[in-house]
């Protein structure tokens, strides 16, 4: 284990932790250990033979956060003086930004179970462990923020000078404080509701969120460059009590634009105030977090058997065997339920749905509705396909990859049914919701004159999805390895896939300037598909071909 | 022999939301006994021993540690603790050596002290090759001898051991049972909660048996026989619990096993 930085930090204040009765030298062994456990979260996969340095994945990832502060929060300081405005904005995304990645990134820092067993049983106070939980947190806050804000910080002093940068540091760390406590309270209310295995489904879709909201940003921070040539002047209205960011961008209009009006003075209070009142409002409740944590371990509240007659009714209809149609349903319920890969799916499943209007909007402002709805621009629906390129080989990740053992053991005859299975269950649970809601949008915008084109659509994702399967990784098997290897699947081979869709784009503007074309195009589609799908899954037996 | 009370609890009932899980426990435990705690799934066992070591709050009755109340909130009782927990968790990416490192100075073990005991004992065990291996990697048994090693560095008065026995293989099995034996003829208290009845039959010197809640029966082996006249801890066990069905329900499962196939 070695030494942090951050600690040694912390050595400094230990006259305030003695002076709060804590004992110091266990509070730090715990931290340099929970510090050292941060770093090498991603378990070892070489038996342990030998302690692998990894970086910690955390501080890669902060990198990150430097860069979205340049790009999501920077820009709201070149608009002008009306502090009140650019700045609340400013402090919203930071808000939204912070706070979901705290719920996403600390749930494992706050929710970690085995505590309870290991360190409550040692002879440590409660009041230790509990801030050492709390210092650990704040140690990740501080960085994170730190990352995030380190550039408009910079930048500040330059446009508005220091007056302005001292403001926003001391802002930002009340801010920060309410942050932590708002997440605390966020947890202690997903927990007094939900028990174990929702709360983890919440989690989970929080940090699904994020990562959708973040690639959103990126297009929005393009146009809000454009629409900030108005000027409005600031109306108070009562509910603006409960809007934190307008508390802390009072301030600047308080002591820099000297506004002395009352909302304002009282904004500023609410800066100060907010988050002292909250920290001690957390110290009371403390306990009762503690309590409510014990329910992660249940899954009590779930009892009912789950309706699987939808999935039936596909499985019966696409499948051939009853072999490959129980490897659909069980892929179709790993698809839904194993968290992990759902996070890394459904954020793309998000930028699928979203591309084709970002590209529809930027085509209408250089020409009209009529123009557009008449042209080609529906082809854009063939950006939701790129998402195939890159989910299907995240099939074969999964968090409990482990239990592939269960594929050698039991006696299945045609082990190529157990991928045919899984892809068709990938199309049904992940492409076609989308296309299906991207169809009936472009058939509003477009008409039904595409129609046709849009079952061209359909049956490239089709072929697509094989080809994606049988160009990069014709695994046996699906969910059989861990997530930790996902790195390596090269941006090279993402983009490869998408150049097969530019081809099958390319092959279906030519098909349209042929007379009957597209209806040619789709027999000949559904020949190959039929043809290429027997011939990556043949039906002979494993037993079969080797005698 | 003038042997000194070690734990007493007198009336202790513990609640789970509407559900009564401990009905008014007593027990006194006195210096060098080993306790065999057994009962089944669900009687309170892990319960009344998390209730102990202060990891579960809301009881009520009266809980004596060394003569002190837990209740009180001094933590200081626990120095004196070894605890395997039934869930085996420890921090996975973690070496074995720093795991037990941490834990020892936990208990107020210098680093130094704690990594060279904790080596000494990994050797007796056969494990010094991989104390620098992560823990993630190590096997059930191997988990478990890690855990047992850390309840037991800091020379403990008391233990409380939940299933010590599970993933070991037959000849570390022989070794716990003479540990337990040794540590107890030194004056340790063990407290021993497992469902192997024949181990605990062979190992404990007072077997204490709670069934929804209660102590329904307490007294070394050969007290229980002579009341219950079985000659088997198991035996006895399924007397007093009142089970007796166990040839139905495997006849029915067997049943059900083999008729599945006509069934679908």
């Amino acid at each position: 284990m070695g030494d942090f930085t951050s600690l040694r930090v912390l050595d400094r204040f230990k006259w305030l932790f003695q002076k709060l009765h804590i004992d110091y030298a266990v509070m730090r062994k715990i931290l340099q250990l929970k510090l050292t456990m941060d770093g090498r979260r991603m378990p070892t996969v070489f038996n342990g033979s030998r302690v692998k340095k990894e970086g910690n994945q955390f501080k890669k990832s902060l990198w990150m956060y430097g860069f979205y502060g340049l790009l999501l929060l920077t820009p709201f300081l070149f608009f002008g003086d009306q502090f009140i405005f650019f700045m609340s904005i400013l402090f919203s995304v930071l808000m939204f930004i912070v706070m979901t990645s705290m719920v996403s990134d600390f749930s494992a820092v706050l929710l970690d179970i085995r505590d309870k067993s290991i360190l409550h049983s040692k002879p440590i106070s409660p009041r230790t462990l509990n801030a050492a939980k709390v210092v650990h947190i704040l140690i990740y806050m501080f960085m994170l923020t730190g990352s995030f804000v380190v550039i408009p910080l910079i930048v500040s002093i330059f446009k508005h000078g220091i007056v302005f940068a001292i403001i926003f540091l001391l802002d930002i760390i009340l801010i920060s404080c309410l942050i932590v406590v708002l997440t605390a309270f966020v947890y202690l209310f997903i927990l007094r509701f939900f028990s174990g295995e929702k709360l983890k489904d919440m989690i989970n879709y929080v940090q699904i969120i994020l990562s959708i909201a973040i690639m959103v940003s990126y297009q929005l921070v393009a146009r809000v460059f454009e629409i900030v040539n108005f000027d409005i002047a600031y109306t108070f209205a009562w509910w603006h009590f409960f809007l934190p960011p307008l508390w802390y961008s009072a301030t600047f209009e308080l002591i820099l634009n000297s506004n002395f009006s009352n909302p304002i003075i009282i904004f500023s209070g609410l800066a100060i105030l907010g988050p002292i009142v909250s920290i001690l409002l957390y110290i009371r409740l403390m306990p009762a977090f503690e309590r409510n944590l014990a329910k992660l371990l249940s899954d009590s509240k779930r009892n009912r058997k789950k309706w699987l007659g939808l999935h039936r009714f596909w499985a019966r209809v696409l499948c051939r065997s009853k072999e490959e149609r129980t490897f659909y349903l069980f892929a179709s319920l790993m698809m839904k339920q194993e968290r992990e890969l759902k996070l890394k799916v459904y954020p793309q499943i998000g930028f699928a749905l979203i591309i084709p209007f970002v590209f529809i909007y930027n085509n209408l402002r250089s020409s009209s509705f009529e123009e557009m709805s008449n042209g080609n621009m529906f082809l854009v629906i063939y950006f939701a396909l790129s998402m195939l390129p890159t989910i299907v080989p995240m099939l074969k990740f999964s968090g409990t990859y482990k239990a592939q053992w269960i594929y050698e053991v039991a006696p299945i005859h045609n082990k190529f049914s157990i991928y045919s299975g899984t892809l068709k269950a990938c199309l049904i649970q992940y492409f076609i919701p989308v296309y299906l809601l991207l169809s009936v949008l472009f058939i509003w915008i477009f008409s039904i004159r595409i129609i046709d084109d849009l079952i061209v659509v359909l049956l490239t994702a089709i072929a697509v999805t094989l080809i994606s399967y049988r160009l990069f990784d014709a695994e046996d098997y699906p969910f059989s390895q861990s997530h930790e290897f996902m790195q390596e699947m090269s941006t090279f081979k993402v983009l490869a896939g998408v150049l097969v869709v530019g081809v099958f784009v390319l092959v279906h503007l030519i098909f349209t300037k042929i007379p009957f074309g597209l209806l040619i195009y789709i027999v000949l589609l559904a020949i190959g598909i039929l043809i290429g799908w027997k011939k990556v899954f043949p039906r002979r037996t494993k037993v079969g071909s080797s005698s | 022999m003038n042997k000194e009370k070690v734990l007493s609890l007198s009336d202790v009932t513990m609640r789970f939301g509407a559900k009564q899980v401990l009905n008014g426990i007593n027990l006194e435990v006195y210096q060098g006994q080993i306790i065999g705690y057994i009962g089944p799934n669900g009687a309170g066992k892990s319960t009344t021993v998390k209730i102990m070591l202060g990891l579960l709050e809301g009881y009520h009755g009266k809980i004596e540690i060394f003569g002190e109340d837990i209740g009180k909130g001094d933590v200081a009782y626990k120095r004196k603790i070894g605890y395997v927990p039934e869930t085996a968790e420890l921090y996975d990416n973690l070496s074995a050596s720093e795991y037990l490192t941490f834990t020892g100075e936990l208990y107020g073990l210098t680093t130094k002290q704690a990594e060279s005991k904790a080596y000494q004992l990994m050797g007796e065990f056969g494990l010094e090759h991989v104390f620098h291996q992560r823990l993630s990697s190590f096997s059930k048994g191997m988990r478990q001898k890690v855990l047992i090693i850390s309840s037991l560095l800091h020379d403990p008065d008391l233990l409380f051991f939940d299933e010590p026995l599970s993933g070991l293989d037959a000849n570390s099995v022989m070794i716990i049972k003479e540990i337990l034996d040794q540590l107890a003829a030194r004056g340790k208290t063990i407290f021993y909660s497992s469902h192997i009845m024949d181990v605990v039959e062979k190992i404990s010197n007072r077997i204490i048996l709670l069934v929804e809640g209660r102590v329904v029966a307490d007294g070394t082996f050969e007290e229980l026989q002579a009341q219950s006249k079985e000659g088997t801890l198991e035996a006895i066990f399924n007397q007093i619990t009142g089970f007796s069905e166990h040839k139905e329900i495997a006849e029915n499962f067997v049943e059900i096993v083999s008729g599945a196939n006509g069934h679908g």
